[in-house]
C-alpha cells in the first residue's frame, strides 16, 4: 500500500485526512506538535505518530534522516495558521504575520526540501500542499494580510518549484480545503471535514503531469490565482 | 503642488523617479537608509530650492516609519510610493546572485528578510500614511511589483523574490478593498526588467525609461485602476 506523510495530523483536517487514509490501509507518517495529547490520532491503525514543529527546520531534517529510504507517496503539507485578529488594516501585528508566513509559506517548502527524494522514491510522487482562495487575487476582500500574502506566496514559490523540478517527475498540488467546520474555520462554516477530505484525497489520485502546478479547490475545481 | 512619499530614492527606479518628479515642480519626500552616501540624491535636493527633503529610514525598523509619520503629521501626500526592494536581502552584487533560491540554495533567513524587506515593509508605510494619502488631492498608493510575482508568467528559479512579490500583489489587493471607501487608488507596478544594481547590465529596459514610465502612469491612474497590476508601460499584467 502506499505511504503518506501528513503534517499538523493531531486536529482539523490533518486528523480527517489520516483517518480516511488509515481506511483506505495506507501506512501513515503523521505530525503534530504534541502526541502525549494525540489521543484519537494514535488509536488510529497504520499510524505511526512523530513529534514536529513544522518551525523548527533542524526538527524536520532529523525527521527525514529517521526516515531515510522510506518513499513517500504523498507528501501532505497541511500544517497552517490563522490570526485574523492580528490583521486588520491599521492594526496588523507583524510579529504574527512572521509567524503566518513561517508556517504557511517557509515551512511547507521546507518539508519539501527535506523530503523531495523521499518523495521521487515512490509510486505517486505527489506533494499537496493546503493552500486557501483567500490567497486567490480574484477573491481578494480585503483585511486578513498575513493569512492572504501568506498563502499567494506560497503558490507562487511551489509553481516555481513545479517548472524547477519537472526533470523529476514529480506532482506539485495546491488544494483549497473549501471553508471547513474546524477550530480553524468556526462552526458556521459551509462543510465538514470528512466531505473536505474526501474531495482533497480524489484531487490527490488525480495527480498527473497535467494537474502538476495547478490550484484546485476541494472538489476538483480549477482556481485562478 | 501634489506631493510624492518616496523609499528606497537613492539608487535604482528610485532615483530615477526624482529626476523624473524634481522638475516637475513637485513636493518630495525621499528616503533611504543611508542619506550620508546619497550623493546623487543630496544633489537632486540641494538643487530643488527646498521641495526635496531626504529622511534616513530603515523600513523594516517600523518604529522608525511611525516616527516618519509624526514628522509629516498633517501633511498630504499625494502618492506613496513604495519602491524600495530587494532580489535578496543579503544584497550580493547581481553576477553572485546567479543560481540563487532554487530548491537547493534556500536560504531561510533570506527568504524571511525578503518578506521583511518587499511586503511587510511596504504594508507597515501603507498603514502608517494612509491618513495622508486620504487628506490629499490625488490619494494613490502605489507598490513596486514585478512579471516575477505574475504566477500566470512565471519560469521558475528566483523563489525568495518571486513569491515575495505575488504576495505584495495580494497585499495590494487587499489594500484596494479595504480603502476604496476612503477615496484611495491602490496599485502594484512592474517597473520591466531594469539596467540596476538589481536587474544588472543585460536587462532589457534603461532606468530613465523605466522612470519615466512609471511616472505617467502613476501620475494619471484613475479610481478605476484600483487593485490592478500594471506594466511601467501602461499595461495590465495577470495575476
Amino acid at each position: 500500500m502506499p505511504t503518506l506523510l501528513i503534517t499538523g495530523a493531531s486536529r482539523g483536517l490533518g486528523l480527517e485526512a489520516v483517518k480516511q487514509y488509515s481506511t483506505a490501509g495506507w501506512t501513515i507518517h503523521a505530525t503534530c506538535r504534541d502526541p502525549s495529547k494525540a489521543t484519537e490520532l494514535k488509536a488510529l491503525k497504520g499510524v505511526t505518530v512523530h513529534a514536529l514543529d513544522v518551525t523548527d527546520f533542524a526538527a524536520t531534517d532529523s525527521l527525514a534522516a529517521k526516515l531515510k529510504g522510506t518513499a513517500i507517496d504523498v507528501l501532505f503539507a497541511n500544517a497552517g495558521r490563522s490570526n485574523p485578529d492580528a490583521a486588520q488594516f491599521g492594526k496588523i501585528d507583524y510579529k504574527d504575520w512572521l509567524e503566518t508566513f513561517t508556517v504557511n509559506t517557509l515551512a511547507p517548502f521546507k518539508l519539501i526540501e527535506a523530503f523531495i527524494d523521499h518523495v521521487a522514491a515512490s509510486q505517486r510522487k505527489t506533494v499537496a500542499v493546503v493552500s486557501s482562495i483567500m490567497g486567490s487575487m480574484g477573491k481578494a476582500y480585503g483585511k486578513s494580510y498575513p493569512y492572504r500574502a501568506s498563502k499567494a506566496g506560497l503558490n507562487a514559490a511551489l509553481v516555481n518549484l513545479n517548472i524547477d523540478l519537472k526533470p523529476r517527475g514529480i506532482h506539485f498540488l495546491m488544494i483549497h480545503p473549501g471553508w471547513v467546520r474546524t477550530d480553524m474555520g468556526g462552526p458556521k462554516a459551509h462543510i465538514g471535514a470528512e466531505e473536505s477530505v474526501r474531495g482533497m484525497r480524489a484531487v490527490v489520485d488525480r495527480a498527473s503531469p497535467g494537474t502538476s502546478g495547478h490550484f484546485f479547490q476541494w472538489d476538483g475545481q480549477e482556481l485562478p490565482w | 503642488m501634489p506631493t510624492l512619499l518616496l523609499t528606497g530614492a537613492n539608487r535604482g527606479i528610485g532615483l530615477e523617479l526624482m529626476k523624473q518628479f524634481t522638475p516637475l515642480g513637485w513636493t518630495i519626500h525621499a528616503t533611504c537608509r543611508d542619506p550620508s552616501t546619497a550623493t546623487e540624491l543630496r544633489q537632486i535636493a540641494d538643487g530643488a530650492g527646498g521641495r526635496v527633503t531626504i529622511h534616513k529610514l530603515e523600513a523594516t525598523d517600523h518604529g522608525q516609519i511611525e516616527a516618519l509619520g509624526k514628522t509629516l503629521s498633517g501633511a498630504p501626500i499625494d502618492i506613496l510610493f513604495n519602491n524600495a526592494g530587494v532580489m535578496e536581502a543579503k544584497q550580493r552584487p547581481y553576477a553572485d546572485m546567479a543560481g540563487s533560491q532554487t530548491i537547493d540554495t534556500l536560504d531561510w533567513d533570506d527568504w524571511m528578510g525578503v518578506m521583511r524587506i518587499n511586503v511587510m515593509a511596504p504594508a507597515r508605510m501603507s498603514e502608517v500614511f494612509a491618513d495622508h494619502v486620504a487628506r490629499s488631492e490625488r490619494k494613490v498608493i502605489a507598490f513596486v511589483s514585478s512579471i516575477m510575482g505574475s504566477i500566470t508568467s512565471t519560469t521558475g528559479t528566483w523563489i525568495h523574490y518571486r513569491s515575495s512579490k505575488t504576495a505584495v500583489n495580494m497585499m495590494m489587493r487587499s489594500m484596494a478593498a479595504d480603502l476604496r471607501d476612503r477615496g484611495i487608488t491602490t496599485v502594484a507596478i512592474h517597473p520591466g526588467w531594469v539596467r540596476t544594481s538589481m536587474g544588472g547590465p543585460t536587462a532589457a529596459v534603461a532606468p530613465e525609461d523605466s522612470a519615466a514610465g512609471i511616472c505617467k502612469v502613476i501620475t494619471g491612474v484613475t479610481p478605476a485602476q484600483n487593485g490592478h497590476f500594471l506594466t511601467f508601460d501602461g499595461k495590465e499584467l495577470p495575476w
